[in-house]
C-alpha cells in the first residue's frame, strides 16, 4: 500500500489522470466565463453545456496530421511539447493538496519547495521560447523573442510578490505557509496587493490578454505555435491547461489559506479557490486588450516591481512588530 | 538583423488578401512595401460590355461592404447623363439607406478595430449592435449586404409608416450604445495606450500622399465631400464634419465613432422631413453622349467614378476609384518606423477594403494560366525537384 | 474658372464647365507638370483623386481628377497618341500619385516617365508583356481548361 501511494500521486490524483480531467474542465471553464461576458455562448454542444469540448478538441488534434518543418531541429522540436508537459504536471505534485501532511515532509512537500515549483513555473516559459526558435519560422522566432522579453519583465514582480506571504509566514514550504494563514486567516488581508501582482503576472506567464503577445494572431500568425500541429500542438494546449491549474493552485495555497480538511472538503476547497482565481483571470481577459511587448515591459517595471516591493517592505515591518 | 516579414496574401490580420512586406529589425518596421492584384475581377472592363442597368448592379459587387456607395455614386452620374431628376421622396431614402450602410461599416470597422488590438470583449459588442443596423436595412431593402435598393431615376422600394417608426425606435436604441462605445474606446487604459500615438501621419504628409476619408480627417484635413461638394440631399441636410488632431489610429476611432453619431443626426432629419410622392421616375434607354465625374462620400472616404458615354445604352468607359487605394500611399508612410504589434492596427485603421481597391483587370487564371497540359505524376515530379532545389536556397527571399 | 485662365493663360487649349462644380481642362502633356504645380501652388490644389484613362481609337486621353478645399473639382484632360504613348509623372508635383501612374502604366501601356517606382502593380507576376487589358483592341482569350490527370 505504501508502495501504491506515490503512483497513486503520480498518475491518478493529483496526478496525470486528475490534472488531464480538471484542466480540461478549467479550460471550459475560462472559454465559458469569457464567451458570456462577451455576450457569446460558449461551448454548448459537446457533452452537457459543452463540458467535453476541450477534451474533443484534444481528440481531435491528436488524430490530425503531424507536420515538422524541413529546417526545423527535429529532435529538439518533437521533444519540447513532451518535455513541456512533464514540467508542468511536475508541478503540480508540490501543490499541497491531500497528499501533504504540514508536519512531516516528503519527496512532494520539503523546505523551500515554493521555489521549486516557481522555477518548474518559468521552465515553460523558456520552453515557448525554444519552441518558436527552433521552428524557424519567422514568426515563430518573432514570437520566441517576444516571450522572452516578456519573460524579464513579469517574472522579477512574480517571485517578489510571492515570496512575501511566505516571508510573512517565515516558511520557504507550502504546506506550512497554508498552515499558517489557516491559523491567522486575518493575516491573508495583508497580502491583497501581492495577490493582486501575482494575479496580473501570472496572466502574463500564461500568454493570455492583454499579454498574449507571443502569440498575438493578428499580428504574427500563430507566433511561438505557427509550426505546431497534431500532437504536438495538443501537448502545448493540454500544458496551457495544467499550466493555469498549477499557477491557480499555487496562488490559492499562498494567497487563500490551501486546502485544508482532508480529502473531501480539501478537493471541494481546491475546485473553488482554483475556480475563482480563474474566473478573476477570465474577467481580466475579457476587459482588456493586447498591449505591445514594450508595453509590457515598461508596465512591469514602472508599476508592478515597484509595488511588490512596498508590499515586501510592508511585510518585514509588519514581522518587525509582530510578536 | 533586418528580416523580411511577410503579411498576407493570406495572413489573419487581413480580412482579404494583400501582399505586404516589411523590412524589420528586431520590433521595429524599416521599411513597407505593397503588392496588389490578389482579387482582381476587371470589373472596368466588364462594365464596358454592359447596359447601364446591368452595371447599376455590377458596381454594386464592387465591394461587400460599402456595395450602396458605388451603385450610388454610379447611379448619380448616370442620372445626369440620362438628364433626369430622381423624385425627393426616392432620393431621401437612397441617402437614408448611405448613412444606414456608413453606420454599419464604420461599427464593422470598430469591432476589427477591437480584434486586432486584442480585443475581443469589444469587437463581440460592437458586432452585436451591427445586428440592429443590419435588421433595418434589411426591412427597407430586403437584403443584408446587396441591398440592390438603388436603380436609375431613384429606388426601387418604399416604406411605410410603421417602418418609419420602427427605425426611428431602433436609432434610439443604438445611439445610447454608440454613446457608450465612445466613452469606453476613449477611456479603456489598454485599449488607448495600444491605440494613441500608433500610426502617425502628419498633416502635410495626409495632404500630400492624397489621403481620403477618416484617416485624412483624423490628421485634421476637413475633407468630406458631403460638404465640399454636396450632391443629393446633403446641401439641406444639418451636419458637422468631424475630425481630430491626434493624427493616429485612436483620432481614426474617434471620428469614426462621432460621424457614426453624425449619422444618427442625419437619419432622424431624413426620417422625419420624408416628403410624400414616388419614390422613383423612369429612366430613357439611351443617354446622351458625355462624360460625367460623380463624387460620393463613402465610408472609407471618397469614391468616384468617371462615366464617359458614346449614345448608346453601353458606357464607353467606366473608371472607378475607391476610397482605399487613395490610401495606401499613406499608409505605407504611417508603417514606417512603427512595431510589428502595430502592422494590423495600422492597416485596420484606413478600414481597407481591398476587393474595392482591386477591380479593374479581368483576370487570366493568374497562376496557373500557362497554356501547358500538366499530368498529375508531373506536378508531382516538378513539386519534388522545386523542393529539393528549394530547401538548398538558403534566405530566400519571399516571391511576392 | 477665370483664376484659371489667368495663371496658366495661353497653355489651355479648351477648357468647360458641363455640370455644377466640374470644370474640365484640357492641356498638353508637356505642360502637365507644370500646370499642376502652378494650380497646387496658388490655387491649393493638392488632392488628386485618380487617373482615369480613355482608348479613344488612336490616342490615349488621361484626366486627372484634382479637387481642393473650394467647393468642385478640376479634371484635367491630356491626350497622347497611341503609337508613341508617353506622359510625365506628376509624383514630385503630388507624391500620392505614384499609385495611379502604376497602374496607368500597366493597363494602358502608356511609358510614364520619370516614374519613382514602376514595377507592376496591379497585374500577376506572370502576366506576358505587352498586354494591356484596358485597351480597346485589347481582347480576353480564356485558357482552355485542363483537368490535370483526367481525359485529355
Amino acid at each position: 500500500m505504501a508502495a501504491l501511494k506515490p503512483l497513486l500521486y503520480v498518475f491518478v490524483y493529483p496526478g496525470l489522470l486528475f490534472l488531464f480531467a480538471y484542466g480540461t474542465f478549467c479550460e471550459w471553464f475560462d472559454r465559458k466565463v469569457y464567451a458570456r461576458l462577451q455576450n457569446r455562448m460558449g461551448p454548448t454542444h459537446t457533452g452537457r453545456w459543452g463540458l467535453l469540448q476541450p477534451v474533443a478538441d484534444f481528440v481531435k488534434l491528436m488524430a490530425k496530421e503531424d507536420v515538422v518543418p524541413e529546417k526545423a531541429d527535429k529532435g529538439l522540436f518533437t521533444a519540447l511539447p513532451v518535455v513541456g508537459l512533464a514540467v508542468v504536471a511536475t508541478a503540480m505534485l508540490l501543490v499541497p493538496v491531500w497528499h501533504v501532511s504540514p508536519t512531516a515532509s516528503g519527496f512532494n512537500s520539503f523546505s523551500g519547495d515554493i521555489i521549486v515549483l516557481l522555477y518548474l513555473l518559468s521552465l515553460p516559459t523558456l520552453i515557448f521560447f525554444l519552441a518558436g526558435w527552433s521552428s524557424t519560422n519567422l514568426f515563430s522566432t518573432v514570437g520566441g523573442t517576444r516571450v522572452l522579453t516578456m519573460l524579464f519583465g513579469y517574472e522579477v514582480p512574480l517571485f517578489l510578490a510571492v515570496l512575501s506571504p511566505a516571508l510573512l509566514a517565515g516558511s520557504w514550504r507550502l504546506a506550512e505557509i497554508a498552515a499558517f494563514y489557516q491559523a491567522r486567516p486575518l493575516l491573508l488581508l495583508v497580502n491583497l496587493p501581492a495577490f493582486a501582482i501575482s494575479l496580473v503576472c501570472v496572466q502574463a506567464k500564461l500568454e493570455r490578454t492583454p499579454f498574449d503577445i507571443p502569440h498575438a494572431e493578428t499580428e504574427i500568425v500563430g507566433g511561438t505555435f505557427t509550426e505546431f500541429s497534431g500532437k504536438k500542438l495538443a501537448f502545448f494546449r493540454l500544458m496551457t491547461d495544467i499550466e493555469l491549474v498549477v499557477s491557480s493552485g499555487l496562488l490559492a495555497t499562498v494567497f487563500l489559506g490551501g486546502f485544508p480538511g482532508g480529502v473531501g472538503w480539501g478537493f471541494v476547497q481546491f475546485i473553488l479557490k482554483t475556480l475563482f482565481i480563474i474566473f478573476l483571470l477570465s474577467l481580466m481577459r475579457a476587459a482588456t486588450s493586447r498591449i505591445r511587448v514594450d508595453q509590457v515591459v515598461s508596465f512591469a517595471w514602472r508599476f508592478l516591481a515597484p509595488a511588490a516591493v512596498g508590499q515586501l517592505l510592508l511585510v518585514i515591518l509588519l514581522k518587525g512588530f509582530m510578536p | 538583423m533586418k528580416v523580411q516579414i511577410p503579411i498576407g496574401p493570406q495572413h489573419p490580420a487581413l480580412k482579404e488578401p494583400i501582399g505586404l512586406r516589411m523590412t524589420v529589425e528586431g520590433e521595429v518596421i524599416h521599411d513597407a512595401d505593397l503588392r496588389l492584384g490578389y482579387n482582381h475581377r476587371g470589373v472596368e472592363k466588364v462594365a464596358e460590355g454592359r447596359s447601364y442597368i446591368q452595371n447599376l448592379y455590377l458596381t454594386e459587387r464592387i465591394c461587400g461592404i460599402c456595395s450602396h456607395s458605388h451603385s450610388t455614386t454610379f447611379a448619380q452620374g448616370a442620372e445626369i447623363l440620362f438628364e433626369i431628376v430622381p423624385p425627393k421622396r426616392g432620393q431621401f431614402l437612397r441617402y437614408l439607406v448611405s448613412e444606414l450602410e456608413r453606420v454599419h461599416s464604420h461599427l464593422l470597422w470598430l469591432g476589427v478595430a477591437g480584434h486586432e488590438a486584442g480585443f475581443d470583449s469589444f469587437f463581440m459588442y460592437v458586432w452585436r449592435d451591427r445586428e440592429i443596423v443590419m435588421d433595418i436595412l434589411e426591412m427597407i431593402s430586403g437584403n443584408r449586404v446587396h441591398y440592390a435598393i438603388n436603380t436609375i431615376g431613384g429606388v426601387r422600394r418604399d416604406i411605410d409608416e410603421a417602418q418609419r417608426t420602427k427605425i426611428l425606435d431602433l436609432l434610439a436604441v443604438l445611439r445610447a450604445r454608440t454613446s457608450f462605445y465612445l466613452n469606453l474606446g476613449t477611456t479603456e487604459p489598454s485599449f488607448v495606450g495600444r491605440l494613441a500615438g500608433v500610426g502617425y501621419l502628419s498633416k502635410e504628409d495626409a495632404m500630400s500622399l492624397c489621403a481620403v476619408g477618416p484617416t485624412a480627417r483624423a490628421s485634421n484635413v476637413p475633407r468630406d465631400v458631403r460638404k465640399d461638394d454636396p450632391y443629393g440631399i446633403y446641401d439641406e441636410v444639418p451636419f458637422e464634419v468631424c475630425t481630430a488632431d491626434t493624427c493616429d489610429v485612436l483620432g481614426r476611432t474617434v471620428v469614426r465613432i462621432k460621424e457614426v453619431l453624425q449619422s444618427y443626426d442625419i437619419m432622424e432629419y431624413l426620417l422625419r422631413n420624408l416628403p410624400a410622392g414616388p419614390v422613383a421616375v423612369k429612366a430613357p434607354r439611351r443617354p446622351k453622349p458625355g462624360e460625367i465625374v460623380s463624387r460620393y462620400e463613402a465610408p472609407r472616404g471618397e469614391n468616384i467614378h468617371y462615366i464617359k458615354s458614346n449614345g448608346t445604352d453601353k458606357p464607353e468607359r467606366l473608371k472607378v476609384r475607391a476610397p482605399t487605394l487613395g490610401n495606401y500611399a499613406a499608409t505605407i508612410a504611417m508603417l514606417k518606423k512603427g512595431f510589428i504589434a502595430d502592422i494590423p492596427l495600422i492597416f485596420a485603421a484606413i478600414d481597407p477594403c481591398i476587393c474595392c481597391a482591386e477591380r479593374s483587370v479581368e483576370l487570366v487564371d493568374s497562376r496557373s494560366g500557362r497554356p501547358s497540359v500538366v499530368r498529375w505524376s508531373e506536378l508531382r515530379r516538378m513539386a519534388g525537384r522545386r523542393a529539393a532545389r528549394d530547401s538548398k536556397k538558403r534566405n530566400v527571399e519571399w516571391p511576392l | 474658372m477665370d483664376r484659371i485662365r489667368g495663371l496658366l493663360g495661353e497653355r489651355i487649349l479648351e477648357m468647360t464647365n458641363p455640370a455644377v462644380r466640374r470644370i474640365f481642362l484640357t492641356l498638353a502633356p508637356q505642360d502637365l507638370v507644370w500646370a499642376l504645380g502652378r494650380l497646387k501652388a496658388d490655387m491649393g490644389y493638392w488632392h488628386l483623386s485618380t487617373i482615369s484613362g480613355v482608348d479613344l481609337g488612336d490616342a490615349f486621353e488621361f484626366l486627372y481628377h484634382l479637387t481642393d478645399d473650394l467647393p468642385g473639382s478640376l479634371h484635367v484632360r491630356t491626350r497622347t497618341p497611341k503609337a508613341e504613348a508617353r506622359i510625365p509623372s506628376i509624383c514630385s508635383v503630388i507624391p500620392g500619385a505614384v499609385l495611379y501612374e502604376r497602374e496607368v502604366q500597366e493597363m494602358f501601356g502608356v511609358v510614364v516617365e520619370n516614374i519613382p517606382d514602376n514595377r507592376r502593380l496591379l497585374l500577376s507576376d506572370d502576366w506576358p508583356d505587352g498586354q494591356h487589358p484596358l485597351r480597346k483592341d485589347w481582347k480576353h482569350v480564356r485558357p482552355e481548361e485542363k483537368i490535370p490527370g483526367g481525359k485529355s
